[in-house]
């Protein structure tokens, strides 16, 4: 942290060193960009920075400046249209569009942000090659420019593209569903034809407290809950299932492990929405699953030992709370299980064999050898996939989705109430609210919470892995 | 004796096991070919077998089955998706793993965290984003959302770089070899088992997402959608009583080339990913 | 009688107009909307506005005909979506065709997408300026696209008097604030009873008592969707418990009135019965196929399925009465019809209205049946034989008097569907009933902000 001051002061200092020492190159850099590059005899390098600046100043007056000045407020023009039923055309006023001036101030800060930076490294950097002069060392041409691209400099060149891309479809849109949970934009002020405008932190109090008719607090603690137990459940049994399930199939006493494999396999390749839509067909309440159940009396077994309700004429694999929640996980098993072998296979490979053998030698037997060996080993290599496996499954809107999307009827009142069921996760439940309910306000306020769990998580584990010189390592 | 029983139970552990795997592709495939339309609830393989639902996907396109349409929308974006995947994800694993610059280590943490926020909430923005350069419906459009922010993919990649022993760079450095040269010449060629696991997923994408799509490719014109969207629209509530059989005929079709791709990439997927996953 | 002979005259025009359309162009383009426009005299009534009244003098004055000046305005192409529903599609592509053929002298570029009617809402309000230009709904989500801006007001009509060639059912489902903002299509979104006549008599279906007892001797069994506030509401609706919904898009609800606990007891009670079972449509389909199940509340668009698997036997009829505290109700109903509405952010407005016009009047109804068994908002339309000797259509009809046009709030659904499955489901965790039904209003009647 401190560190990280210290370098954002440095950073500042040398700007500064370079005003100040600069010469009237430098300083004619301040108003046109180009003007220290020129100096230095480096034409096409001045004047690609020169429009580079008339791009900005063209976009800031035409782009920026217009959305940032209704930024405060989010417009206030609201829409209207009169028609006239005589030439039967319509005639729309120029009305604010409250997102739409949202999304455009974000992509103008970023690209005023970027382009200050820009400014501040170009200082920087004329300053630097009026030093060099002054040494008398070599001044590079634009063909030296170019070729440093793709050597000492290569990592902008690699780097350009996919952030580029990252920040319009990853960052930009983050942050401007991170402004919506400080807004009002909920079904009743949807834009184009209603305006919404800020309300400070009130989302987030909404959610933290209850009424007897706002229940989003208690809803969002009992989706919370499923969410970390479905993400414990369905990163561990699919783990240590594919480990063992790996270890069964690859092992010396197995015949055409190939071919297991591969069979095994079949279930990875059929598209995940074709196999849970299926699947959920299949163990619906008169689906083929519960006719077999039926026919070999199963249903009545369940039903004798309290399992299924006496009421029911079939099980409830997919609309009881506790059957739903326990066939998501084992649904999941069986889609998960097969990625997990395959890993685990070849994991299983890179085994140290030494070690293996001088265990079978001091006459430790198999299952001793899977549990002070091999486990170790593995949850050794694997542990940061289990990691990100426990993020990716906090944030698992497949399995749940397809599985209980127009089938699962909750039958808590007050989750209900916030339109929330109990096996949905946090995601699922924030799709909904966006996709049925326009609820956007409250979902990004979920959204942020989400992000904030899964990023704390990950961090405390990760820095274990990106601390220290562990890469090198290993090369 | 004891070794005949155990070799006995372990294939039967095994043949169990592969029963229940294979069941619900069993039911998909019995049902493709089935004579009834609907979902059949009281039989497991179908009364009646009939090759009609394969000849209404690919010869009697209606607003609700355009397959081929489909088909080729999805595969064209597969497959441009997949080659800017690739490339982006290789670029940023190449010099997260074997550069060293300033910065370095806070993008890759900032990297590792942008990737938590859920992805179905800026869904929306990403889509008024595409609306604001008029690229929705539209096959690049679909392109430029699944394949822009792939860069973020990068760990499990350069994990497996990771694993490049760092002489084979220098040697090549002290031959003269710039950065790019590098990065094409070795780095790329070492690391093919792990771009066949990229190519493979990002392959896979198009193939799978429905949600963004359907967002993306709301002209309500079924000839614009992938297949995704197609398959999933076929058991609205309205249609899968009509379209159920049809449904499972078309996941039995993208699921071939996808078998057939994962059998072919079996070796290199398995090298691929746990070279980088051991190395996370 | 008088709006008889004027559908009568209009329908003739229509068809002189199509052939003058089909064979000369130049002589249709003037007599169509001559013959034909009727702008909102009669609506005018209870729908004045200043837009209206210029209108009607406009027409008056007949100097500059509305539609031909458009006609004459219009240059180069003009582009129109239309969105109707998958089973749709092959008939609106005919009426579309016609409608060009109709207009032969502008150079129309019409696309047909699909959007199913009962989810159009969801795409539509996602983002309003990417959606169709002319779209099919049902009535049900007729308040949040009003609310969303998502519907052109239907401030006055060229070749179509929307307002009184419909029924005033349709009229009224159309219309929102005391302004009509779409275009009736059909009138047979609502639901009624289907039975199987081998397994019970015409006196069985008028109570529900009756048709458990002759399902349970016959073994099969009664469905309706209970879990759904959809159909949940016929029986608190029935025993003149209130739903209604307020001008901010809030609900008013008295479902946990005194007394409205019989209500819940006596859905309790009949599905304790194991007779009467919780089904949704999809689930409904196949039982009927598979013959377990004999009566069904459901709507026209289950017709064709009940009528396969009963043949002959095949009868529909209004929903039967229960029993609330020893006393027969007659079960209530929503009423639904289909609209289309034209997209306020279309380009062409003028042009989506005369579609959407197109698109629903008599002969295109009339079409709509003949092709789908659709029932007719169209007055004249719905007059005729073939409509009336269809028993789905009889039913609805039947229905039509205990039936309310559907007022409600989104906070409805979700708390509603809940409470559905648990009075299905016979209260397991045995809840006090008060308490079940006062969560339940209280979600439903959520302040909106």
């Amino acid at each position: 942290m401190k560190n990280f001051f210290k370098s954002i002061g440095n950073y500042f200092k040398e700007f500064g060193t370079a005003i100040a020492k600069g010469d009237i190159g430098v300083k004619l850099s301040l108003l046109i960009m180009g003007a220290g590059y020129i100096a230095r005899k480096q034409i096409i390098n001045g004047l690609i920075m020169i429009a580079l600046e008339a791009v900005f100043v063209v976009m800031c007056v035409f782009y920026a400046a217009p959305n940032l000045a209704k930024f405060g407020t989010l417009g206030t023009v609201q829409f209207e249209q009169k028609f006239d039923p005589l030439t039967m055309t319509s005639t729309v006023n120029d009305y604010d569009n409250s997102f739409l001036i949202l999304l455009n101030s974000i992509i103008a800060l970023f690209i005023i942000v970027a382009f200050i930076l820009v400014y501040i490294g170009n200082i920087k950097a004329v300053y630097r090659l009026q030093l060099r002069k002054e040494a008398g060392k070599h001044i590079n041409t634009f063909r030296e420019d170019i070729r440093s691209l793709f050597n000492e400099k290569f990592n902008i060149t690699l780097l350009t593209l996919p952030c580029l891309g990252i920040i319009l479809m990853n960052i930009i849109p983050i942050l401007v569903l991170i402004a919506v949970a400080f807004t009002n934009y909920d079904q009743q002020h949807m834009p184009p034809s209603a305006l919404f405008t800020w309300v400070g932190w009130r989302n987030f109090k909404q959610l933290f407290t209850n009424s007897t008719t706002v229940t989003f607090g208690y809803a969002f603690g009992k989706v919370l809950v499923w969410t970390l137990e479905w993400a414990f459940f369905a990163t561990f049994t699919t783990f240590i299932g594919g480990i063992l399930m790996a270890q069964f199939v690859n092992s010396k006493n197995t015949k055409l492990p190939r071919l297991w494999r591969t069979l095994f396999m079949v279930a990875i390749a059929v598209p995940q929405f074709v196999t849970l839509l299926l699947v959920r067909n299949f163990f619906g309440d008169s689906g083929i699953v519960n006719t077999i159940c039926a026919n070999i009396g199963l249903t009545d077994f369940l039903k004798g030992i309290g399992l299924v309700g006496s009421h029911l004429t079939y099980i409830p694999f997919l609309t009881n709370p506790n059957w739903t929640k326990v066939m998501i996980v084992l649904i999941n098993i069986w889609v998960g299980v097969p990625y997990q072998m395959l890993i685990a296979t070849g994991v299983l490979m890179n085994i140290p064999t030494d070690q293996l053998e001088s265990a079978r030698i001091d006459g430790a037997n198999k299952f001793q050898i899977f549990w002070k060996i091999t486990m170790p080993y593995i949850l050794f290599i694997m542990g940061p996939t289990l990691v990100t496996d426990f993020v990716k499954n906090i944030n698992n809107f497949n399995v749940i989705y397809l599985l209980t999307q127009d089938v699962y009827v909750t039958s808590n009142q007050l989750l209900a109430n916030s339109n929330a069921k109990e096996v949905d996760l946090l995601v699922t439940w924030l799709f909904r609210l966006t996709n049925e309910y326009y609820n956007y306000k409250i979902a990004s306020v979920i959204g942020i919470l989400v992000f904030i769990i899964c990023a704390a998580f990950t961090l405390i584990t990760f820095t274990q892995m990106i601390k220290g010189n562990r890469e090198e390592d290993f090369q | 004796m004891k070794k005949t029983v155990g070799f006995i139970v372990r294939h039967v552990v095994l043949a169990f096991l592969a029963i229940v795997w294979l069941i619900p592709i069993i039911w998909l495939v019995a049902t493709s070919f089935s004579g009834y339309k609907g979902i059949n609830t009281s039989h497991f393989f179908p009364e009646t077998w009939s090759v009609d639902n394969y000849r209404v996907l690919f010869l009697e396109p209606d607003s609700v089955v355009q397959y081929g349409a489909w088909f080729k929308n999805t595969l064209i974006i597969a497959i441009f998706t997949c080659i800017i995947s690739t490339v982006f994800v290789l670029m940023v694993a190449y010099t997260m793993s074997c550069m060293r610059f300033k910065g370095r280590k806070g993008l890759m943490s900032f990297g590792i965290i942008l990737n938590m926020f859920p992805g179905v909430l800026s869904m929306i923005a990403v889509y008024f984003v595409m609306k604001s350069i008029g690229l929705t419906n539209s096959h690049l459009g679909m392109i430029i959302v699944y394949s822009a922010a792939s860069g973020l993919g990068y760990l499990i990649t350069k994990g497996f770089m990771d694993t490049i022993s760092v002489s084979l760079r220098e040697a090549a450095r002290l031959e003269g070899a710039s950065e790019a040269t590098i990065f094409l010449r070795i780095i790329v060629p070492l690391s093919q088992p792990i771009i066949v696991y990229t190519v493979i997923n990002s392959f896979l994408v198009p193939w799978g997402d429905f949600v963004l799509a359907k967002l993306m490719l709301n002209s309500g014109i079924s000839t614009d959608w992938t297949i995704a969207i197609g398959l999933y629209n076929m058991l609205n509530k309205s249609l899968v009583n009509k379209y159920f059989s049809i449904f499972c005929a078309g996941g039995v079709i993208v699921s071939i080339p996808i078998s057939i791709l994962f059998v072919l990439m079996q070796k290199f997927y398995v090298e691929g990913v746990t070279g980088g996953s051991v190395k996370g | 009688m008088k709006k008889k002979v004027l559908a009568t005259l209009l329908a003739t025009s229509m068809i002189a107009a199509t052939l003058a359309g089909c064979g000369n162009s130049g002589a249709g383009e003037t007599t169509t909307p001559d013959n034909s426009t009727t702008t909102n005299d009669n609506a005018a009534a209870d729908n004045t506005t200043t837009d209206n009244a210029a209108a009607d003098n406009n027409a008056a004055s007949d100097a500059s005909d509305p539609v031909s000046t458009l006609i004459a305005n219009t240059t180069g192409t003009v582009s129109l979506t239309v969105w109707a529903s998958e089973e749709d599609q092959t008939l609106t592509t005919t009426l579309i065709d016609n409608f060009k053929a109709e207009y032969a002298d502008v150079d129309f570029d019409i696309t047909l997408g699909s959007e199913s009617e009962s989810t159009a809402k969801d795409t539509i309000l996602t983002d309003v300026e990417a959606a169709a230009d002319v779209f099919a709904f049902a009535d049900d989500q007729i308040n949040e696209l009003v609310q969303a801006g998502a519907l052109q007001e239907v401030a006055a009509t060229y070749t179509l008097d929307v307002a009184n060639e419909n029924a005033a059912g349709a009229v009224e489902a159309a219309t929102v604030g005391g302004k009509l903002y779409a275009y009736p299509m059909t009138a047979d979104n609502g639901y009624f009873m289907f039975y199987d006549a081998s397994v019970f008599t015409e006196d069985d279906v008028k109570s529900l008592d009756a048709m458990l007892e002759a399902a349970d001797a016959a073994g099969k069994k009664v469905a309706m969707d209970m879990a759904n506030g959809w159909y949940l509401y016929a029986f608190f609706q029935g025993a003149g418990y209130d739903l209604s919904l307020n001008d901010d898009g809030s609900n008013n609800c008295t479902w946990n009135a005194s007394g409205a606990t019989d209500v819940a007891q006596a859905i309790m009670d009949a599905c304790e019965t194991g007779t009467l079972v919780q089904m949704n449509d999809e689930q409904q389909a196949t039982a009927i196929t598979e013959g377990t199940v004999a009566a069904a509340v459901n709507g026209t668009w289950r017709a064709e399925t009940a009528s396969d698997a009963w043949g002959d036997n095949y009868a529909a009829t209004k929903l039967p009465t229960f029993t609330v505290a020893g006393n027969q109700v007659q079960m209530s109903s929503y009423s639904g019809y289909k609209l289309i509405g034209v997209n306020p952010h279309s380009a062409n407005v003028g042009w989506a209205m005369l579609l959407a016009e197109f698109l629903t009047n008599e002969d295109s109804q009339t079409a709509r049946f003949e092709a789908r068994g659709l029932g007719p908002a169209n007055i004249a339309a719905a007059a005729s034989d073939a409509v009336q000797a269809d028993p789905a259509i009889a039913a609805l009809a039947e229905q039509a008097a205990y039936a309310t046009p559907q007022r409600v709030g989104g906070n409805f659904w979700a708390p509603a569907e809940t409470l559905g499955q648990i009075l299905a489901s016979g209260n397991p965790d045995g809840t006090d009933v008060q308490t079940l039904l006062d969560t339940a209003v209280e979600g439903i009647t959520a302040p909106i902000e």
